[in-house]
């Protein structure tokens, strides 16, 4: 009976630990590490982590340059471009993902971003909507709440359902950046989707409604883009910087800290026209 | 270790010259039988502890008061108040159980007394299909029926569309019903027949008989079904995040409110540090809550069986 006492205790051990030590969110993208071996082919883990708005696209990279060098194994934990950034301080990772830009202390600290994908963040309402273009006042004021009625935008008499990102999205920092709302003056009150498509939903379902989402997975069958500042949102107003409403994803690393040839090996592949073939294949818009 | 002198055990010691595999068999088994019941024990023990040390942290960095009692849930700015969840939480449940409890007892009073047999062969398993339906379908239906209602009435008082209390209320409503019917049914069968005949027999009519003396009976019964509809409601996530609108704001009936649950999921992707400890606080906090509720039930049915 003792040793049928232990091999309980044991279990009852097995399966505590297990559900205390997986508290993480690897993506699981990649085994374990290879050690070192001689010989050209590149080999060994590359520890990056940060954005998961980058996700997409950046599953695909990760995939193809693991099948061009199965020796290679590049791991990517989606905690947030936040946590990526300061990963790559902390030595965490190797390589950060950033879907937003690098604030002014931590390009102080020594990080550098490197711009591989263009992502549009488009403002789009219903199908029904008359109104065609916002200026950057307008957009702020409506996030605000200054402005609450669609007539005072050139639209019909109706309240203003405005639609925003749950807190902690990138998409969501990201815009208020760029149109200058802080967190703490946001209209209160405001819709929140959990997800870009949800958003698109949320806006295709509501006549009154205004949101913004990503620009890769906007479907204009469901919703009308508008014009931000009298510039339409499109590729090709995406990649002169015409249209402001846009954001980078990015590569962070450290200034003097020597990459991996591994982890060089791959920055190299997602910058090769190979590489920004995949973001255009993702719906982003490829910088070289 | 109380099995070794179980009669299972005894007679095995009896017969042990022969019946080697018969002991062995008689051993797993046991052991199978102690994993079984502990399971439910461990899994309760491990997932209590898992709550109090990831959430509990976070709730005494943030602070008891400021946590619970702060009316700002904004994670990018360190303001973690939870207060306009937790008040939505309860009046969206409390204000959903008190439309569900009449109509749930009526439809029990229904199946048990008054419909016809063939007819309540029909309506029951109905009942219990719509308590088998997964919440998400009722958030489906929600968001694409009773949403586009509610906003005539929100247009009608010009004040912006969105999903809102009510529209989560009305779907809780739908989704606690066939509890609050199945176990009020039960407990309104469970009343003997001699009530209700020496009721009719005083000469009181049909409706006399059941609401003064066979529901009167079966309140213990009626209530525990109560409880059981609050616990879901409380707990009910996905099909509320799908009609609910969820901005962090004090409720009011045609505003958009985010209930406990669905912060959870909700943010749960992008949090890190502070925001994903806060989000295990709040676990914390639904965690409490449904003990608070289970315990109520323990209490109300144990006084039931005294009574009778």
């Amino acid at each position: 009976m003792k040793r049928i006492l232990a091999v309980l205790l044991a279990g009852i051990m097995a399966m505590s630990m297990a559900a205390c030590t997986d508290g993480g969110t690897s993506s699981g993208a990649g085994t374990e590490d290879e050690s070192q071996t001689t010989g050209t082919t590149l080999n060994g883990t590359v520890k990056t982590g940060g954005s998961t708005s980058v996700e997409k696209v950046m599953t695909a990279l990760i995939y193809k340059f693991q099948e061009n060098n199965p020796d290679a194994v590049i791991n990517y934990e989606m905690n947030g471009s936040g946590d990526g950034i300061e990963g790559v301080s902390s030595g965490k990772y190797e390589i950060g993902h950033s879907s937003r830009d690098l604030k002014d202390e931590e390009k102080a600290e020594g990080l550098t971003g490197t711009a591989y994908a263009i992502d549009g963040i488009a403002l789009v309402v219903n199908k029904e909507n008359a109104v065609k273009n916002l200026t950057q006042q307008q957009v702020k004021d409506i996030y605000t709440g200054k402005i609450t009625n669609w007539k005072d935008v050139g639209g019909a008499d109706a309240p203003i359902t405005v639609v925003v990102r749950e807190s902690g999205s990138g998409t969501r920092s990201a815009f208020g950046e760029i149109v200058g709302i802080e967190d703490s003056e946001l209209v209160s009150g405001a819709t929140e989707c959990k997800d870009t498509g949800a958003v698109q939903t949320t806006v295709s379902g509501n006549a009154n409604a205004i949101g913004y989402m990503s620009f890769s997975d906007m479907d204009t069958s469901k919703v009308n883009p508008l014009q931000y500042e009298g510039v339409d949102i499109s590729t090709e107003t995406l990649k002169d910087s015409s249209y402001k409403l846009q954001r980078s994803f990015l590569l962070v690393t450290k200034e003097g800290a020597e990459l991996s040839a591994t982890a060089q090996a791959f920055i190299d592949f997602i910058m090769s026209s190979e590489g920004q073939q995949l973001v255009t294949d993702n719906n982003l818009i490829p910088v070289a | 270790m109380k099995e070794k002198r179980s009669p299972g055990n005894v007679s095995y010691s009896s017969i042990s010259g022969r019946g080697n595999n018969k002991a062995i068999i008689e051993v797993v088994m046991n052991i199978i039988f102690f994993i079984c019941g502990i399971l439910a024990v461990v899994s309760v023990a491990v997932i209590s502890l898992y709550m109090i040390f990831s959430g509990g942290p976070a709730i005494f960095k943030i602070g008891i008061t400021d946590f619970l009692f702060g009316s700002v849930w904004n994670p990018d700015d360190s303001q973690f108040g939870i207060l306009p969840m937790i008040l939505a939480s309860i009046i969206a449940t409390v204000i959903a159980v008190l439309i569900a409890l009449p109509i749930g007892v009526l439809v029990a009073v229904f199946l048990s007394h008054i419909a016809p047999k063939k007819l309540a062969s029909i309506v029951r398993p109905m009942v219990d299909l719509l308590a088998g339906i997964p919440s998400v379908v009722y958030g489906l239906l929600g968001a694409i029926l009773i949403v586009p209602m509610i906003f005539k009435i929100q247009e009608a008082l010009s004040m912006p569309t969105s999903g809102c209390l009510l529209s989560a209320i009305i779907v809780l409503v739908i989704m606690i019903l066939p509890t609050i019917i199945n176990v009020s049914e039960t407990a309104l069968r469970a009343v003997p027949k001699s009530y209700y005949e020496a009721s009719t027999g005083l000469g009181g009519s049909q409706i006399q008989g059941i609401f003064k003396v066979v529901v009167p009976a079966a309140k213990s019964g009626i209530v525990a079904g109560m409880v059981l509809g609050t616990g879901r409601a409380i707990g009910e996530t996905m099909a509320v995040m799908m009609v609910a609108g969820n901005a962090v704001i004090f409720p009011e009936l045609l505003k958009p409110v985010r209930l406990l649950t669905v912060s959870i999921p909700f943010e749960w992707a992008y949090s890190s540090g502070l925001h994903r400890e806060a989000l295990f606080g709040i676990g914390l906090v639904l965690f409490v809550f449904i003990m608070i509720i289970n315990f109520a039930i323990n209490r109300i049915l144990k006084g039931g069986k005294e009574k009778s």
